[in-house]
């Protein structure tokens, strides 16, 4: 009887070591990491494309192109609320960019690539419910070189004119992953856009539309605020010329666009943001120049809808 | 040609008898190699290639090399040529341009002889196994004429590397120019550059720039300022050369990119933000420039605290005609100020407090378990580091060229950049193939010749690392590297490279070696 107790103690630890063993997925399950993804959805429109993210279609002449520079900070674009209610967490609270994209167009075509590259991303890390979140730290002396899912693209103007009333064409992009999911600014996989797009002017006012689906394989669900597979993209903007001087013009209006996961429809997978935008622009023969700037706040503040957001946007433009 | 040997016989001569050769050698047999059969032969063959090469380029356009592309000569296929002959663009002045590479480089290094490799927990020696390396890059160079005076340029690329030995082991040696720190096999995006130039012409001749990569096509005065501001590679801009041969067509070996003592500020990939200012007068050149050093040496994050830490650099640049042949000189003067360590502070820490090694530091450090050598780790703060060098290149035949370049630094810090030497050497001939009627072919041999400070020294052979080497003991001596290749342009726009390079004294320690390296190189130009 003697060894009696020593024979418990290794019976105890022998069923400690086993319930750990059994228990081991449940305790990591309790810490889930959520691993990043892409949280920009200012997907922009082509270079030249006149408004932010709606497309006015203006693709004509012989050879001519595009390049733009677009910067712009977004505040509080990830804030993930838990299941009660009552604890969020700003897991990405500030969000700016630049982005240079060029285009190429002949006719009703144009091919065009965007480089966006990440200036700050930041936020809050925390857990919450049993999500353990780490938020990014990007800044541009971190990351002097990051460019974060470049995309290449090509429209057509299938319909309608340059300043006809109703133009409709069509647009697909091919996003390429590149950059580190920790830093929410790529999925790391291959995405791809497909728009329907319709722009139109009636007299001073103008408007643009689309309609769209962004193929996104990363799903992540249920993991809060994640991505939940491929979306249904819309949008819509409208605004008044008002013609200045030797050419110039200027157009103010609202955008409003935002997207939905074909898994969730219209639930909490859906962001919605509204900009108001104005821009300022010459256009005619040669060379043109277009000064863009816009600020929004968003409607539906879900998955990756900033909070509110200031774009600003260069464009030189033309045509032979 | 007697001339030539002559002259080329000599360099090697003083290379050789100016080695740094002090034994500083601690835990380790202080014992030359003995040579194999196999060493004898290739030294012999070594001999033979160098003689007949040279030969052969006597008959023969030349050039240096640098980072930055060339321009790309009219007669190259090119989407911007294709524009221009279809009638669609202004090659002579271009608003925009847009031109593109892609390069595969493979390396083989048989196994080669070392008595000891990463001794007593040293991490940074050239493993003496056979192993592969390899390279491949995809570039895109845009550029943009934004206002009168003003070119805007963006370069975006990717990368996919395996290094030899990950990337240790090697002095200027290195055999492929085109690696990175921290790379991986995992193809990587990223912005080489990213920059605005304005020039503002103050007379002088009109001069013709071809349009080509990082440059519109356009005519500029003899006499104008330039300025950039942006991020780049400070070799698009210093110490790049008149010959315009791309270096994806030349010389493989990192020390022939610039002088392999130049340790410019820059982040792990090569790239830099910054400015300069450039004043062109005829034939007379000076530039100046201020750029952002990394925050740690030899890594990516950037410090942009310009008036804290940066990297300065000078250059005055003449280029002259001799007998009807066109040539350069040029000055370079470097000064660094940025986050780094001393050889003699590493030293005497260690010496103070034997805790204070290698092993034990938890700040920044290259990861090397010896407890028994010093580390940079822990006297790593705001030092100076400053350098001085010339460079000569000078055509002296049709198509045929030579050029030298040697740079001494003060060896007193470590290398937060570039590479491990302290002192450099280099020398060179290239050939087009004009004269065997394949007139975009080309060929070169050069030698380059890398030395470290005797501190320097001292601190490796305590078994100290630095970013690149650190064998844990050393028998320090030049590191020398031969480089000899022929590259073969097949449908205008692919090269087909063969490359061989023999490396002396890899690390700077002639304990080790010899080492061969055979490439093999595929590019093409868009």
């Amino acid at each position: 009887m003697a060894s009696s107790k020593p024979q418990r103690s290794y019976i105890y630890a022998l069923l400690a070591g086993f319930a750990l063993f059994s228990f081991r997925p449940l305790l990591a399950d309790a810490q889930q990491q959520p691993s990043g993804f892409a949280v920009e959805r200012l997907y922009q429109s082509a270079p030249g494309g006149g408004w932010f993210v709606m497309d006015d279609l203006d693709i004509s002449g012989r050879l001519g192109g595009a390049v733009s520079l677009t910067s712009g900070y977004a505040r509080n674009p990830l804030v993930i609320t838990s299941s009660d209610g009552k604890q969020k967490l700003a897991v990405v609270s500030e969000e700016a960019f630049v982005d240079i994209g060029g285009a190429v167009t002949h006719d009703r075509f144009r091919g065009y690539v965007n480089f966006p590259m990440p200036l700050l991303v930041t936020g809050t890390s925390g857990t919450l419910g049993p999500y353990q979140f780490t938020a990014p730290s990007v800044s541009l002396g971190t990351n002097p070189d990051s460019v974060s899912d470049p995309r290449i693209g090509l429209d057509a103007r299938l319909f309608g004119r340059s300043g006809s009333l109703l133009r409709l064409g069509a647009g697909a992009q091919l996003i390429i992953p590149s950059g580190s999911r920790a830093d929410y600014v790529t999925d790391a996989r291959y995405r791809a856009m497909f728009r329907f797009l319709a722009a139109g002017d009636a007299g001073a006012f103008t408007y643009a539309g689309q309609l769209g689906v962004h193929v996104r394989p990363l799903n992540d669900a249920p993991a809060p605020g994640s991505p939940n597979g491929s979306e249904f993209l819309y949008g819509i903007s409208g605004g008044r010329r008002f013609a200045g001087p030797s050419g110039w013009s200027m157009i103010a209006g609202p955008e409003i666009f935002g997207e939905t996961a074909f898994h969730s429809f219209f639930s909490g997978e859906t962001g919605t943001e509204a900009l108001l935008t104005g821009r300022l622009e010459h256009s005619g023969a040669g060379r043109n120049l277009r000064i863009k700037l816009g600020a929004g706040h968003a409607l539906v503040q879900n998955f990756g809808a900033a909070q509110w957001r200031i774009v600003f946007g260069v464009e030189l433009f033309g045509h032979k | 040609m007697r001339l030539w040997l002559s002259v080329f016989a000599a360099v090697r001569n003083v290379n050789t008898s100016t080695a740094v050769s002090r034994p500083y050698v601690y835990g380790a047999p202080n014992r030359r190699l003995a040579q194999s059969d196999l060493a004898k032969m290739l030294e012999i063959v070594r001999r033979a290639m160098r003689v007949l090469t040279i030969v052969l380029l006597a008959s023969s356009l030349a050039s240096a090399q640098n980072g930055t592309p060339a321009p790309r000569p009219e007669d190259e296929v090119s989407i911007m040529q294709y524009l221009a002959d279809k009638g669609l663009h202004d090659i002579e002045n271009e608003n925009w341009n847009a031109y593109g590479q892609f390069t595969y480089i493979s390396s083989w290094k048989p196994s080669f002889h070392a008595p000891y490799t990463n001794l007593n927990g040293s991490i940074n020696s050239l493993l003496p196994t056979a192993e592969r390396s390899f390279t491949g890059t995809a570039t895109l160079y845009l550029g943009v004429r934004l206002w009168n005076g003003a070119e805007g340029y963006l370069v975006p690329e990717v990368i996919s590397e395996q290094p030899l030995s990950q990337l240790r082991g090697l002095g200027g040696a290195v055999q492929n120019f085109e690696l990175q720190k921290g790379g991986a096999a995992v193809p990587q995006f990223y912005k080489s550059r990213l920059f605005l130039k304005q020039t503002i012409g103050l007379g002088g001749k009109s001069i013709v720039e071809d349009s080509g990569p990082l440059q519109l096509g356009t005519h500029y005065d003899s006499r104008r300022l330039d300025f950039v501001i942006g991020n780049f590679s400070v070799l698009d801009f210093f110490d790049t050369n008149a010959f315009d041969v791309d270096p994806r067509q030349g010389f493989l070996g990192l020390g022939f990119m610039t002088y392999a003592a130049y340790d410019f500020a820059s982040d792990a990939r090569g790239y830099s933000y910054g400015g300069i200012a450039e004043f062109h007068w005829d034939d007379w050149a000076a530039r100046g420039g201020r750029i952002t050093p990394p925050k740690q040496p030899n890594q990516l994050p950037v410090d942009f605290r310009l008036f804290k830490y940066y990297g300065d650099q000078m250059e005055v640049e003449h280029k002259q005609t001799i007998h009807e042949q066109e040539g350069m000189v040029r000055i370079l003067a470097f000064r660094n100020h940025e986050n780094f360590g001393r050889f003699s502070d590493a030293i005497a820490a260690f010496e103070a407090n034997p805790e204070e090694n290698a092993a034990n530091c938890t700040a920044f450090n290259y990861g090397s378990n010896n407890a028994t050598a010093p580390d940079l780790c822990w006297v790593r703060k705001p030092n100076v580091k400053k350098g001085i060098g010339g460079f000569a290149e000078q055509y002296v035949g049709h198509d045929i060229g030579v050029f030298g370049r040697a740079m001494y630094a003060d060896g007193k810090t470590e290398v937060d950049a570039y590479t491990s030497d302290d002192r450099s050497a280099t020398i060179g001939v290239l050939a087009k193939g004009t004269s065997w009627s394949r007139s975009k072919d080309m060929a070169g041999i050069g030698e380059n010749v890398g030395w470290i400070s005797s501190i320097h020294a001292k601190y490796l052979g305590m078994g100290g690392i630095d970013g690149f080497v650190g064998d844990g003991a050393i028998t320090a001596a030049s590191e020398r590297s031969l480089d000899l290749f022929y590259s073969a342009n097949f449908r205008k726009i692919y090269w087909l490279t063969g490359d061989y390079q023999h490396i002396t004294n890899p690390g700077f320690n002639a304990a080790r070696g010899p080492v061969n390296v055979f490439t093999v190189r595929i590019h093409g130009e868009f």
